[in-house]
């Protein structure tokens, strides 16, 4: 039997890219998600040495060239970058999370109105910076949302809640465009 | 006959824009800037619909959001909506407006018979009249009352407008864009806070829109224009503030052209400035079409160029009225005023005779007449005259709008000098301005929001100091002043004197509810049902409370008001429920399998938020047929199915194993690394929480599995424990349950099937025995390869990385293709585990306990648990609990449900018997109906015969009780 390659699929293998004035919403995949832990501040500073500065608080996701690391709780990140988990301290607890995610892209200047009609969060520019990131719920289920630049947001949704998300969304940004 | 005429000029109409509507099926024409309310009088339309009881003819009493009478049914088909005030309607092209509770038209309704059965209809009619002759009298009558009752009708088709949501965070919110409202958002913005300034009319100025000043529309207008250009501060229009609740959260719904938008807000500081709302008078017959309040009609006058034809009567209690009696005069209309006091106060008295105005002091109306509209006016008092007039123009003074500090909980209080409740205080960070505080004049309404805004912004911190707000160059505020409150005894004919005009509740009716003991406000409201309709008592709580207050001999503070609860104006469900409708109406759960079911064939069925794969065609057309082939599939050859839903958490750290320890009932502290162990887990009752199987990754990594319906609840309890009863364990743990795949190859070929598939990889009994684990790479990613059984035969799970899931499981199918591999579905996984005897979601519900399942011997006796002494209290060891026992169908023609009550063979077919079915399937191997049940008393009765009844379908069945395990109790298969 010839070697076999397992080939990889997204949950949103069957929708296509929206895009109206304003906002466009598509798939943003292909990245590598790590959930690291620990305890105490030890595993802390070896970590940090591998993946770059740790935020200090949850909320603010540092980024760098190869990684962007966002500290979800006290003792816990996710580190988003190539081959994250390589080369991490022993001390870390490493959990493999990236197909538990789907990402999604939402930029455009009605991004913000868009994602203030899904989540009960303050999206306003003053509030929601570049660098900061939410956890919340979109549609009943569990995402977290990254500000990557002044209109463009990272939404990672539950892979299987994806689908449902997904079109959560595009049905908000379909409303956005008949007022 | 109309009463209303329009104006060549003046009003804030746009006349070069002609905009055409259809009223009952009539076309009809507006201008631009109208309301349908406003462009029905201007039409002529005075009487636009009948009464909720008595089909009385009624027209428009307000130009408000507390219009009781002008409600319309807008809209055809999918988008009609009944109930919309035709006050708050902007008029828009095209617009369809019907009128409701009349039949065939409001000027020629048949339904008025109704009037002359008045007499039944007094308050508390339904418990009286129908509760007797005879017991079930009620029932009898409820379908004829419930077709009778009601305003309009809602569509029954689904509604396609577009409802939706939107979350906000502001540092001040301010709600009502009257001079208060205005002032106070000019400043919060002038000093940087992000304000919303929420108007429920379609724009901007509250009361200032129905002045006729110049003066005052330009400081409207400079103030709307400010505030426009600011970007910190956001205005809507056509947006009511409907709940205030606890958190300074706040919702607002507004008109958008195609549904509902609703707001929730979360508001540093919140300034209410919501206004004031003018009562009516009572006295007899006061609700023929052309009686208006004395706002309304400056409104009707000085917005929208409406005046009453020729002659107008204006009846107060107080001065406000008067700037009506002044502008209708002006307008060219001849007015005379009824005066309840003595004298109107300040230089009223001279303004009026410069305008020509009769004023009647110490007067009220003793009656009115006219069929379909207003045609007279009978005074009382000394001045016994009847007046012939258009309109009859009407203030009992003014009632603060309470209502969203009342929704706080805090309890209006009355002001004796207004003759009204005004907020008995306000919630931390919320300010009150203007009218809604009881202070009537304008120039005081600007003051009031300037200082409620500097109040917030103080609150919030904010150190600049904002520009004041330009006071409008008018006169300075005149002084209120007010009469005395509606008294029984100033009503000469109370039989129809009506306090709500929505609900048909006179002032008869309140005697009544005294008379009969229901004198507590909230009593006298439910026994009348005033207050209850669309309009919520706007125009007549107070009044009704003068009235209780009056024939209790007590104030009407004492008398004291009912609580007003969220939404303070009627909101559709639709507009609450958003999006959450059809395909949206909640998450949908779908395995990383799912597109490959989908497109091959799978029946999906729901099961929790999950959609699973049910059967597939391959096997037949209906489950009956499909399951069947499916189980025969696993039974004989190989089968694959989809087991992703399943809960996995991975649990991580120097102290998993000891956390675990404590989490099962058996013991996990020496589980090998590379071994598996099924579990069972007890919530602090000592009830079964969930089971599963748990294998040892590494000396601290475990990998744990739950139930598909269990799964989010062990996570949170297994959070909940670390984090509350054992912090100091050293344990990690996260869900794992989207990140993998898992399906489970089972049947007597499943080993040669995973050795086609994954050749090089050693899955002989020697390397992978059953309850074994490993780890292997494969395809570019990693297999977690588990030699696990639900089905009772040969079986292995494999999990994978979730992208990877349909690759593996399409190259599964094909490399095992020469075993006649098939996929199986959840009915064919559920009754396989049926003839095994495992217990799964319908017998783990949160009621049984570990001895009820016959797994009392997995539980260790030296180790604690969570839940180990609990389970054994002396209820929970009672011989006759009901436990687990297999029955097998002993009539082959009749049919066994689940859910069936268990009986013995002697017992009496009645009540909750000796037990339930829990699951039932068709045994492919016994040829025959098996289930699995709870029964009292359990495994001692094996052997008994024993009754299932169904009562729903009045059937019995005769059953064997067996031990569940139904076939191969040894595991010879499952150690293959």
């Amino acid at each position: 039997m010839p070697e076999v390659t397992l080939a990889a699929r997204s949950p949103l293998a069957t929708v296509s890219a929206y895009a109206a004035p304003g906002i466009s919403i598509f798939e943003d995949g292909n990245f590598t998600l790590t959930q690291v832990a620990g305890f105490g501040r030890g595993f802390e500073k070896p970590l940090a040495e591998a993946v770059g500065k740790l935020p200090l608080k949850v909320g603010i996701a540092n980024s760098t060239d190869a990684f962007t690391v966002m500290r979800i709780a006290p003792q816990q990140f996710w580190c988003m970058g190539d081959h994250a988990s390589a080369g991490l301290p022993s001390e870390c607890l490493v959990t493999p999370l990236s197909s538990s995610r789907c990402r999604i892209k939402i930029e455009g200047e009605k991004a913000r109105i868009l994602l203030s009609r899904c989540a009960a969060v303050d999206f306003d520019e003053r509030s929601f910076k570049p660098g900061h990131f939410v956890m919340t719920g979109i549609h009943h289920t569990p995402v977290l949302i990254h500000c990557i630049e002044a209109h463009a947001f990272h939404l990672y949704a539950m892979r299987t809640f994806a689908l449902g998300v997904w079109e959560w969304l595009v049905d908000a940004a379909g409303g956005l465009n008949h007022e | 006959m109309t009463a209303f005429k329009r104006l060549d000029k003046g009003g804030r109409i746009d006349r070069s824009k002609t905009i055409a509507f259809t009223y009952d099926g009539a076309r009809l024409f507006g201008h631009g800037g109208d309301t349908l309310a406003s462009a029905l009088l201007a039409n002529g339309k005075t009487l636009v619909g009948r009464s909720f009881k008595y089909h009385r003819p009624r027209g428009f009493l307000s130009a408000g959001i507390e219009e009781p009478n002008g409600l319309f049914t807008m809209g055809e088909g999918a988008r009609q909506e009944p109930n919309i005030p035709g006050t708050m309607l902007p008029l828009a092209e095209g617009l369809s407006a019907k009128s409701q509770n009349a039949w065939p038209s409001p000027s020629f309704d048949l339904m008025a018979v109704n009037g002359l059965a008045g007499p039944l209809f007094g308050a508390g009619f339904y418990y009286k009249t129908f509760i007797g002759p005879f017991k079930k009298s009620w029932m009898f009558y409820e379908p004829f009352i419930r077709r009778a009752a009601g305003l309009g009708k809602a569509s029954e088709t689904l509604d396609t407008a577009r409802h939706d949501a939107q979350y906000g965070f502001f540092d001040c919110v301010v709600v009502g864009a009257g001079p208060a409202g205005l002032a106070a958002a000019l400043v919060a913005g002038r000093a940087g806070a992000k304000v919303l300034l929420a108007e429920q009319d379609s724009e901007l100025g509250g009361s200032l829109l129905s002045e006729s000043s110049a003066t005052l529309e330009r400081w409207r207008m400079d103030a709307v224009s400010e505030l426009q250009s600011l970007a910190n501060v956001t205005t809507l229009v056509r947006a009511t503030a409907q709940g205030l609740y606890d958190g300074s959260q706040i919702t607002i719904a507004e008109h958008k052209s195609n549904g509902m938008l609703f707001h929730v807000i979360r508001a540093k500081t919140i300034i209410i400035a919501a206004g004031a709302t003018e009562r009516p008078l009572v006295f007899a017959n006061n609700d023929r079409p052309g009686i208006m309040l004395a706002s309304a009609v400056k409104t009707y006058l000085n917005r929208f160029a409406l005046v009453p034809k020729s002659r107008a009567v204006v009846a107060t209690n107080n001065d406000s009225a008067y700037e009506t009696a002044f502008g209708l005069a002006e307008a060219g209309v001849a007015v005379t005023v009824a005066e309840l006091r003595p004298s109107p106060t300040g230089d009223m008295l001279a303004q009026a005779a410069a305008l020509g105005i009769a004023i009647f002091p110490n007067t009220g109306i003793a009656d009115t007449a006219g069929d379909k509209q207003l045609r007279q006016v009978k005074l009382a008092g000394r001045h016994s005259v009847t007046i012939d007039c258009d309109v009859l123009a009407v203030s009992g003074g003014w009632s603060p709008n309470v209502h969203l500090t009342s929704h706080c909980g805090i309890k209006a209080k009355y002001d004796a000098k207004i003759a009204a409740f005004v907020p008995g205080g306000f919630a931390e960070s919320h300010f009150g301005a203007g009218a809604c505080l009881g202070h009537f004049g304008l120039l005081a309404a600007v003051r009031d929001g300037e200082s409620a805004a500097l109040a917030a912004l103080a609150r919030r911190g904010f150190t600049k100091k904002p520009k004041p707000v330009e006071l409008p160059s008018v006169r300075e505020d005149r002084p209120y002043h007010i009469g005395t409150g509606p008294r029984l005894s100033d009503i000469a004919k109370p039989a129809k004197a009506f306090i709500d005009f929505q609900h048909d509740v006179t002032a008869k009716d309140i005697m009544i509810a005294h008379e009969e003991g229901f004198h507590s406000v909230e009593h006298m409201k439910r026994y009348t049902t005033l207050g209850m309709a669309t309009d919520q008592g706007k125009t007549s709580n107070v009044n009704a409370i003068a009235i209780m207050a009056d024939l209790r001999g007590i104030d009407a503070g004492t008398a004291g008001t009912t609580t007003f609860r969220p939404p303070y104006s009627p909101l559709t469900i639709g507009a609450l429920a958003g999006r959450s409708v059809g395909k949206h109406f909640r998450p949908v759960r779908r395995s990383p399998l799912h597109d490959w079911h989908a497109n091959n064939g799978a029946t999906f069925i729901e099961a929790g938020l999950w959609l699973r794969a049910w059967y597939y065609a391959w096997a037949g057309s209906t489950p009956e047929d499909a399951y069947i082939k499916e189980m025969e599939l696993v039974r004989k050859g190989v089968g694959l199915a989809d087991v992703s839903t399943l809960g996995k958490i991975d649990v991580q750290g120097p102290d998993a194993a000891e956390f675990l320890n404590r989490v099962y009932v058996n013991g996990f502290a020496k589980l090998p690394v590379g071994k598996a162990r099924y579990g069972v887990m007890l919530n602090d009752d000592g009830v079964v929480l969930d089971d599963g199987t748990t294998s040892r990754i590494s000396d601290t990594q475990f990998y744990l599995t739950t139930t598909t319906a269990q799964a989010g609840e062990v996570m949170s309890w297994l959070e909940y424990l670390l984090q509350c009863h054992w912090p100091e364990l050293k344990v990690h743990v996260a869900s794992l349950t989207d990140e993998f795949g898992g399906m489970a190859v089972s049947g007597p070929k499943s080993r040669e099937a995973l050795q086609l598939a994954l050749p090089g990889i050693d899955v002989s009994n020697e390397a992978l025995p059953y309850m074994g684990v490993k780890d292997v790479p494969f395809g570019g990613t990693t297999l977690r390869l588990m030699r696990l059984s639900f089905s009772g035969e040969l079986a292995y799970e494999v999990h994978c990385p979730a992208n990877f899931a349909i690759s593996l499981w399409e190259h599964i199918l094909t490399a095992a293709e020469p075993l006649d591999i098939k996929p199986y579905g959840l009915e064919a996984l559920a009754s396989l585990r049926i003839e095994k005897g495992h217990v799964a979601g319908l017998e783990l519900d949160h009621r049984n306990t570990l001895d009820d399942l016959g797994l009392g011997k997995m539980a260790a006796k030296e180790k604690p648990f969570i839940g180990k002494e609990l389970r054994l209290r002396e209820k929970y060891q009672a011989p006759e609990r009901w436990s687990l026992m297999g029955l097998e169908l002993l009539e082959p023609e009749k049919k066994l449900r689940g859910g069936s009550i268990l009986f013995a063979a002697s017992d009496e077919i009645k009540g909750h018997g000796r037990g339930y079915i829990t699951s039932v399937t068709w045994s492919t191997e016994l040829d025959k109906f098996i289930a699995l049940g709870l029964y009292q008393g359990g495994l001692k009765h094996e052997g008994e015969e024993i009754i299932a009844a169904f009562p729903l379908k009045d059937e019995q069945v005769r059953l064997k009780l067996v031990s569940p395990h139904f076939i191969d109790r040894q595991g010879v298969r499952l150690h293959a």
